[in-house]
């Protein structure tokens, strides 16, 4: 019994490597997915995206403001235009992204106490552009502001601590936990390497047993032993050593990581026969889980909030080994959540395995029995 | 006039064959509209909201101050976020924050109330979850807009007290107001941002593979490439014979896809519907232009489609859409010129959202016409080579 087991897992490995089709998706797929997915993403954050600037008041104060927008790092001030059509043609052909105008008499009304405003146009098409620009100005009006308003209290007699604690009586901080720069590829990575995993698992497990017959309960066994002891190899790669080549946070337990893992890539593997026997082409098996890419990164709720979407959604959802999986690793690598804050995740995994078990033994006797 | 019914007749000849193809096949005729349509609605169910709301956040209110009270009332209120739970100590909030079941902790500390009618500024923190960026910066924005709005009115009040007038006091809190308005798309909704621009991502995948699987079945078929061929009579009326069903489909598709967001979904057009029509077409022909050459290049039909998911499926990060391509490294942003998507999707922001002028799109429309071109131009080469009656065929065949 023991040696005829050793002998299907030998079978098994010696199955992935002579079979093409598996061998490119299990090992070189997974390799080439996590080094060729991150590249548009590794500068991590915008740097001096350029803005056009229409100082119309030309004065001390609005050079002022201008020098501290330009003195962001995630803008720089590019074109100075004299009227709005001229900028506005600028951002048309993408050569800015955002117009700054300051408007005449902007110093006389700042002195005077006066509501001076200022006019920003940002772009609505790109999210991170725009968000990029409000920052960056109300970053440089705040303090400019601030510190006009104190240098008035002060020459008017008020003490500085005292107009300080007029101009802003309460101070608001506000602190990023976990991704401290905003990096968009510590952001995104995380998630997709692991659903990188979960998908050439499957492409893997398609290309292998689509169309074919179950070579028995023994054999089959011992395939899922071995498809899960890659993975978690391919999971020690993926999500220890590669955000550690890419310099992206993570200060995870590995051995949580693994608590989670392990039970996901069952999950996973007990999903991959279900498919592989409900669709019985290889090529159908694989266009499904290139096309699904993006959908199950979206229902992860790592980027588009999970509260967000209808309740119903997130119950079918469900069924998806990712939708769980991928928040919890990332909470468990990025956020150096325990084990008790990801119970619930690990419990869901193996009941996913379970029930995909149960589907792909159901499968498969109700296609013997239709072929008897 | 002779030759030309001629050659129309290849067309329909590969046309026909073709489409007996399509039909003997259930898998294909539903990944051809019912599938993506599906996936199309699934997104869309996604993003349905537009913005997020009532994203859930902890206090840890360590003053219970009337004024500490109020925050948590301001803030609650604020439609973005709700404050699900209030926690006693900082550590437990924290605990929320990495079980998933908040985005954000907001500490207010001992004194907090006394410390401000003192003017000694105290100090009141939020620490949100950065991981999550979308969520994350939206509970940052809103939680700092509501504490800023309570120091707001402490700052009027310390000033009214000293002999100001309300409205000189009200100017007086914030010197620089910002009048930001977002050039285009200014109701920020992510529907017109993100759906729009993953659907096309997304047919990319299906009109590549398509093509790449209507070529590959051809050439591992018994009878080759060469049936075909010989049906068509020339190279360009047999690709254009077999494409064409699915340029039909994919385009019938898009432009589904397009009335559900303009139509029920209530998206804002802007633009001109003839070059939308114009560069959607052209978006269809370069994306199947580029999966029939990829089965072309390619040795059998996994590998073909393997190819085409490489190069379609990680497209969006490509496409500048999330993260901009003014930063990205030099290998992406030529990579990303390479894709079809992405100048569709230039074209789409300019012409729908910016209702920008033609000749500002014309560098991105000259390039989706040239990839479809080039990618065409390598498929008809490759279908040449092919297609040539060769002596080992036969052997090809057997095996």
């Amino acid at each position: 019994m023991i040696a005829a087991f050793f002998r299907e897992i030998a079978v098994a490995i010696l199955a992935i490597w002579n079979d093409k089709g598996a061998r490119s998706t299990m090992l070189g797929a997974t390799l080439f997915f996590s080094v060729f997915f991150p590249q548009p993403y590794l500068s991590e954050v915008v740097r001096d995206m350029p803005v056009a600037v229409i100082d119309q008041d030309g004065s001390t104060l609005s050079r002022e403001l201008i020098r501290r927008i330009d003195a962001a790092d995630a803008v720089a001030v590019a074109r100075y235009t004299a009227d709005m059509p001229s900028a506005r043609a600028l951002f048309l052909k993408r050569q800015v992204h955002g117009i700054v105008v300051v408007p005449p008499e902007f110093e006389r009304d700042l002195l005077a106490g006066r509501a001076a405003p200022i006019a920003v146009f940002s772009d609505g098409g790109y999210f991170l552009l725009n968000s990029v620009m409000s920052s960056a100005l109300s970053n440089a009006a705040r303090s400019l502001g601030a510190e006009v308003q104190v240098g008035r209290l002060t020459a008017s007699g008020v003490d500085t601590t005292q107009a300080m604690a007029i101009v802003e009586p309460l101070r608001v901080t506000t602190v990023p936990l976990f991704n401290p720069t905003g990096g968009y590829a510590s952001f995104v990575l995380p998630a997709v390497f692991v659903l990188i995993l979960q998908q050439t698992l499957l492409m893997g497990i398609g290309n292998l047993k689509a169309g074919r017959r179950s070579a028995g309960g023994l054999s089959t066994f011992a395939d899922a032993i071995v498809y899960v002891a890659l993975y978690s190899l391919w999971a020690g790669v993926v999500l220890v050593l590669l955000p550690w080549v890419y310099r992206l946070p993570r200060i995870g337990d590995i051995a949580v990581m693994y608590a989670v893992a392990v039970p996901f890539l069952a999950a996973v593997t007990a999903m991959g026969f279900a498919v592989a026997r409900l669709i019985p082409s290889k090529e159908g098996v694989i266009f499904f889980l290139v096309v699904l890419g993006m959908p199950l990164f979206f229902l992860s709720g790592v980027s588009w909030p999970a509260e967000a979407m209808p309740g119903l959604l997130r119950a079918v959802a469900f069924v998806i080994p990712s939708t769980t999986a991928v928040p919890a690793l990332v909470r468990v690598n990025q956020m150096g959540a325990d084990l008790r804050s990801v119970e619930t995740t690990v419990f869901v995994q193996l009941a996913l395995c379970l029930a995909y078990s149960v589907l792909a033994v159901a499968v498969e006797r109700w296609k013997k029995s239709r072929s008897a | 006039m002779e030759r030309r019914a001629h050659l129309a007749a290849g067309f329909r000849r590969v046309l026909l064959a073709e489409m007996r193809q399509i039909g003997a096949r259930p898998g294909l005729m539903f990944m051809l509209a019912p599938f993506p349509l599906l996936l199309f609605v699934l997104l869309a169910v996604v993003f349905q909201l537009g913005l997020p709301r009532d994203l859930p956040i902890t206090v840890v209110d360590q003053d219970r101050s009337s004024l500490s009270r109020q925050m948590v009332r301001i803030i609650d209120a604020t439609p973005e976020v709700a404050v699900t739970q209030e926690e006693g100590t900082l550590s437990e909030g924290r605990q929320r924050l990495l079980s998933g079941q908040a985005y954000g902790v907001v500490l207010i500390p001992p004194r907090t109330e006394r410390d401000v009618l003192a003017g000694r500024r105290p100090e009141v923190v939020l620490f949100y979850n950065n991981q999550y960026m979308t969520p994350g910066s939206l509970v940052a924005r809103s939680v700092g807009g509501a504490l800023g709005t309570v120091a707001a009115g402490i700052s009027i009040e310390a000033r009214v007290a000293r002999g100001a007038d309300v409205e000189s006091a009200t100017q007086a809190v914030v010197p620089v107001p910002i009048r930001q308005s977002a050039l285009f798309n200014p109701s920020l909704e992510y529907v017109q941002f993100l759906l729009a621009a993953v659907m096309p991502t997304v047919l990319q995948i299906f009109i590549g593979a398509s093509a790449a699987l209507s070529f590959s079945r051809d050439r591992q078929g018994v009878a080759g490439l060469g049936k075909s061929l010989r049906l068509g009579g020339t190279l360009t009326r047999t690709a254009a014979g077999k494409l064409a069903p699915y340029t039909l489909a994919y385009l019938l598709v898009l432009w589904g896809a397009d009335a559900l967001l303009f139509g029920p979904m209530g998206a804002r057009f802007g633009g001109s519907l003839t070059f939308h029509v114009a560069y959607g077409v052209v978006f269809v022909l370069a994306s199947q232009m580029l999966g029939a050459a990829a089965a072309l290049v390619a040795r059998d039909t996994v590998s073909a489609l393997a190819a085409v998911g490489v190069i379609t499926g990680p497209a969006f990060g490509f496409t500048g859409i999330t993260f901009p391509r003014l930063s990205m490294n030099g290998f992406s942003d030529i990579w990303a010129d390479l894709l079809p998507v992405t100048h569709y999707l230039e074209l789409r922001t300019d012409n729908i959202l910016r209702g920008a002028p033609l000749d500002i799109s014309m560098p991105a429309f000259v390039w989706l016409a040239s990839l479809a071109l080039v990618y065409g131009g390598v498929t008809l080469l490759l279908l040449w080579r092919h297609g040539r009656p060769r002596p080992t065929q036969a052997g090809e065949g057997a095996r």
